[in-house]
């Protein structure tokens, strides 16, 4: 495995104080394609959103290194697509904007180079002509490649995406698989993709986190997402 | 047209409420709009009322202490009532945006509940206070008439300052109010920026109850924006087509007011809701007209 971006040390996760998986110790390797498997209820979000500082950890540490260029890691997150509220007027161009408001100052407009540097991303995600689109009106599928894109346009080190395949067919299924896949390699950033889609993504991840009955399994898809262990997993438990 | 020509005139007597009337209604919707992308209409309704209780409260102190005040609503009198006003509506909002997000039961039955008592509370309060009963009454039921220059600067300085803010940090605001948890993502203070907003709600909420009462002051929070929701196509059209619906109504309002020798905030505020549904109206039978 390449050398450890995210370190986590003994790390309870939950709300309110409330641990939902305890005493996780893993890491996950610098440009790499990460995936976080699990049923529903697994802690597969909640994992997520620590990570991301959305929730603080109930207890634990979670170590990151820095950037090649010495500051925090930048994450560009794309969460589901559901859960942003239609009565806003923005369009698709307006929602990858925001991608850029972190290298942004507070009282200063968004600069042209920064709008171009938008329009390529648009572009990179397959949704250039989403851009004068109102954002409430597009498909799930188009949604996530806007949200994708916006992502692309926070410069990260580390893309995080929740379930950006759910809700749609295998075929788009793969297309936006091997989309993420390139692109993690072409501008070598790291992956970190959460899924219940366990067909799908023994193709393109290249290290996988399971969450199961409150255990964490780490291994490479080959070794984890075989028939034998799968079955040994479902069949008689993590001992 | 004679009575328009006499309110455009530099010498008409109630030109100061003219002014005022039209500041608030392009600033109002301004905040407005973020109250309506937030799903906060009804904190926009309970809002200026909690407001006004506050300046009833501000102005009832001087009377429990016993400490005389002039029988005309005075310079003093009104920063009192804007201390009182702007006290009770940031303690509201912050109250209630912590009870939205971590509360338990119905929002709509704690606005409702809020908006009310306090509609009751002030009242009562200022039926009992000789100062009240002279001038304050009137501007809580909404009639704009004597409005010093004071009065007018102080609410065209304290409207610029809100105007600026929000065009500075529109950006800010905006992802915020949009994505919370990307706005954390990219280390903004949401927290911060969160207090801000309502800070600048607070603060246009009280001095739009100050100038004009709180019927005015949230039939222009809401209605405009609610109206230019329907037509607009982008967050730039909305925010401009609510600011110029509630100042051009404003306008309209005092006109039909005083040429029908009616008072301003009722009429302001019926010809709001006919903007609304007029709106309503011709969204639903020309849907391509509008977005």
């Amino acid at each position: 495995m390449n050398d450890a971006l995210i370190t986590l040390d003994n790390l309870s996760i939950g709300y309110n104080g409330q641990p939902v998986l305890s005493g996780i110790s893993l890491s996950i390797g610098r440009d790499r394609f990460t995936a976080i498997l699990g049923a529903n209820g697994s802690g597969k979000s909640t994992l997520l959103k620590t990570l991301l500082g959305l929730l603080p950890p109930v207890a634990g540490r979670i170590d990151t290194t820095q950037s090649p260029t010495g500051a925090r890691l930048v994450f560009g997150y794309v969460p589901q697509s559901i859960q942003f509220d239609p009565i806003y007027l923005l369009t698709g161009f307006d929602v990858a904007l925001m991608g850029t408001y972190g290298r942004v100052r507070p009282c200063r407009f968004v600069p042209s180079t920064e709008r171009a540097f938008t329009r390529e991303c648009l572009h990179a995600a397959g949704a250039e002509e989403l851009a004068p689109k109102r954002f409430s009106d597009l498909s799930s599928g188009q949604k996530q490649r806007v949200l994708i894109a916006r992502a692309l346009a926070t410069r990260p080190d580390v893309l995080v995406l929740d379930e950006p395949t759910a809700g749609v067919d295998a075929e788009a299924t793969h297309t936006v698989l091997e989309f993420i896949s390139r692109t993690r390699e072409e501008r070598q950033i790291t992956v970190l993709l959460v899924t219940h889609d366990f067909a799908a993504i023994r193709h393109y991840a290249q290290q996988v986190l399971w969450l199961h009955q409150g255990k964490v399994l780490q291994g490479a898809p080959d070794e984890l997402l075989n028939s034998e262990r799968i079955a040994e997993i479902f069949g008689i438990g993590i001992g | 047209m004679e009575t328009l020509r006499l309110i455009l005139s530099p010498d008409f007597l109630l030109r100061n409420s003219v002014y005022t009337s039209v500041l608030v209604g392009f600033s109002c919707p301004l905040v407005g709009v973020f109250l309506v992308m937030r799903r906060l209409v009804f904190m926009g309704v309970a809002l200026p009322q909690i407001s006004s209780t506050g300046v009833a409260i501000a102005l009832s102190v001087p009377l429990w202490l016993g400490v005389k005040l002039s029988s005309h609503p005075s310079e003093s009198a009104h920063m009192l009532a804007f201390i009182g006003s702007m006290t009770f509506s940031l303690a509201a909002i912050l109250a209630l945006a912590f009870m939205e997000r971590h509360g338990r039961g119905q929002p709509e039955g704690r606005l409702g509940t809020a908006y009310v008592v306090a509609a009751s509370l002030s009242i009562l309060l200022l039926s009992k206070n000789p100062y009240g009963e002279i001038g304050w009454l009137d501007m809580l039921k909404g009639e704009v008439i004597t409005i010093s220059n004071f009065d007018l600067v102080l609410t065209a300085a304290t409207l610029t300052l809100v105007l600026a803010t929000l065009g500075l940090f529109h950006k800010e605001l905006l992802l915020v109010s949009f994505d919370r948890p990307m706005a954390i993502t990219l280390r903004k203070n949401v927290v911060f920026w969160d207090v801000l907003l309502y800070l600048l709600i607070g603060l246009t909420v009280s001095m739009a109850v100050l100038s004009v009462g709180p019927l005015i002051a949230f039939g222009f929070l809401l209605i405009p924006a609610l109206t230019a929701h329907m037509f607009a196509r982008n967050m730039r059209q909305f925010t401009i087509l609510a600011s110029l619906c509630g100042g051009a109504m404003a306008f309209l309002g005092f006109w039909v007011a005083y040429a029908l020798d009616l008072p301003v905030g009722p009429t302001d505020v019926v010809l709001l809701g006919g903007i609304y549904a007029a709106g309503w109206l011709t969204a639903k039978l020309f849907p391509e007209g509008s977005k």
